[in-house]
């Protein structure tokens, strides 16, 4: 059990930092991960695979948050679209990508794709550990990854293939 | 762009791709620079996205984030209810045993009870004996003194009721209630006019209390009392005031040297 606790210790910092990309808040991230941990913790023994406890807790983390968008949903709260970034500019240096730019990118994204996108760049997950967290095929996934990677292209103004041309 | 699939150039990006199938990619970059330039933008997208959003992983963690201060705290919360449960297992338990040990303050009336209903039924089942009114006759008085003395685990002389007109007949062991040591005696006495008194006998009930009780009980008078030695009922169908002065006779004899803490050695 103590070691159970150990590898939910050691999952935190990465869960919060995953919570804050997807909500863009840091204490509603933080709220997120207390109520994964809490859940975590009172079903140790129950669900739990018995595998190391990461996929898990990010599975647990992902539902509640997809469970809070829909009960803000109801609740009317939703992000007003209108205030969804328009399409940017290009980067003002080549090669270099705006951070607020890439950051309002990815809030226009699906969630599914945002989902996917940030376990396997932020987290750095093996696309099979990412499949498996979201519980879909790995050729879901990576049809997700593809589109959420040409939304943030297109979104960040970032160059695409003609225009690479002609900077070689 | 050949045989290589955007997956694989996306895979290649992410640092995902097999072995195996990484030298061919890596050629095919060598020899397309629009691939290299898809390659180099993926990896800008994930080190921008890392660059936004990975301190927040190295910031300290808040302590309501530590798991074992959660575990704790569910566990606190878990066992408030069965401390709620415990806790009215215990009352319930109290209660219970309260009532269980309160049970021989409770009885304590229907103890006597039992022993002058006892008494009395012994008295209105032998009195009416001739021949076997009694067990043991007077004539061995000192075997029957000895005899129920050793069976009522006390020491039990013979009252003497000469001056109230009674002699002995004789006594008998009889069974008793449980909590009075399971046994009784009985001694009879008759006087000229064949009237016959019985005195009933056991060792102390486990309180051990001193207990007087006068009783009419089915047509008998009952004299009743209780030390810490032996309880004692008298029973007769005499006037009142008759069995009163049987009763005083024998209770001053009974409980003689009862007054100290060790009972007197008769025998």
């Amino acid at each position: 059990m103590d070691s159970f606790l150990d590898q939910l210790e050691a999952c935190v910092p990465a869960l919060r930092r995953y919570a804050r990309a997807l909500t863009r808040s840091a204490d509603l991230a933080d709220d997120l991960v207390q109520d994964c941990l809490e859940r975590a913790i009172s079903r140790r023994g129950l669900f739990r695979p018995s595998g190391p406890v990461r996929a898990w807790l990010f599975t647990i983390l992902l539902n509640l948050h997809r469970n809070a968008l829909r009960a803000s949903h109801r609740r009317g709260e939703i992000v007003d679209f209108d205030t969804i970034p328009e399409p940017s500019t290009p980067a003002p240096q080549p090669g270099h990508i705006a951070l607020a730019e890439m950051a309002r990118a990815i809030d226009t994204l699906p969630l599914e794709q945002k989902e996917a996108l940030l376990l396997v760049t932020l987290e750095g997950l093996a696309y099979s550990e990412a499949a498996d967290i979201l519980k879909i095929p790995q050729g879901t996934l990576m049809s997700r990854l593809g589109r959420a990677r040409a939304a943030l292209r297109t979104l960040t103004g970032t160059p695409a293939e003609p225009h690479l041309r002609t900077v070689k | 762009m050949s045989q290589i699939s955007r997956d694989q150039l996306m895979a290649y990006a992410d640092g995902q791709l097999p072995e195996a199938e990484r030298a061919a990619v890596e050629a095919h970059l060598g020899t397309n620079p629009e691939a290299a330039a898809e390659v180099a933008l993926l990896q800008r997208q994930t080190d921008a996205i890392r660059t936004m959003f990975g301190p927040a992983g190295a910031e300290s963690v808040p302590a309501r984030l530590r798991p074992r201060r959660l575990a704790a705290e569910i566990d606190r919360r878990r066992t408030r209810p069965w401390l709620w449960a415990a806790a009215a297992v215990v009352l319930v338990g109290l209660g219970l045993g309260a009532g269980w040990f309160a049970r021989p303050l409770l009885e304590a009336r229907p103890a006597s009870a039992t022993l002058i209903a006892d008494a009395v039924n012994a008295h209105a089942v032998y009195v009416a004996e001739n021949r076997h009114a009694v067990e043991v006759g007077k004539d061995d008085s000192e075997h029957l003194s000895t005899w129920l003395s050793n069976r009522l685990d006390t020491t039990l002389g013979m009252p003497d009721l000469t001056e109230e007109g009674f002699t002995l007949v004789g006594g008998r062991l009889l069974p008793g209630e449980p909590d009075a040591g399971g046994r009784a005696a009985q001694l009879m006495y008759e006087n000229a006019s064949q009237q016959r008194v019985t005195i009933y006998v056991t060792s102390a009930l486990p309180d051990g209390k001193p207990a007087y009780q006068f009783a009419s009980y089915e047509g008998a008078e009952a004299f009743y009392w209780a030390n810490a030695r032996i309880t004692c009922t008298v029973v007769g169908t005499l006037p009142e005031a008759q069995m009163k002065a049987v009763a005083g006779a024998v209770y001053s004899q009974l409980t003689e040297g009862d007054v100290g803490s060790k009972p007197p050695y008769r025998g």
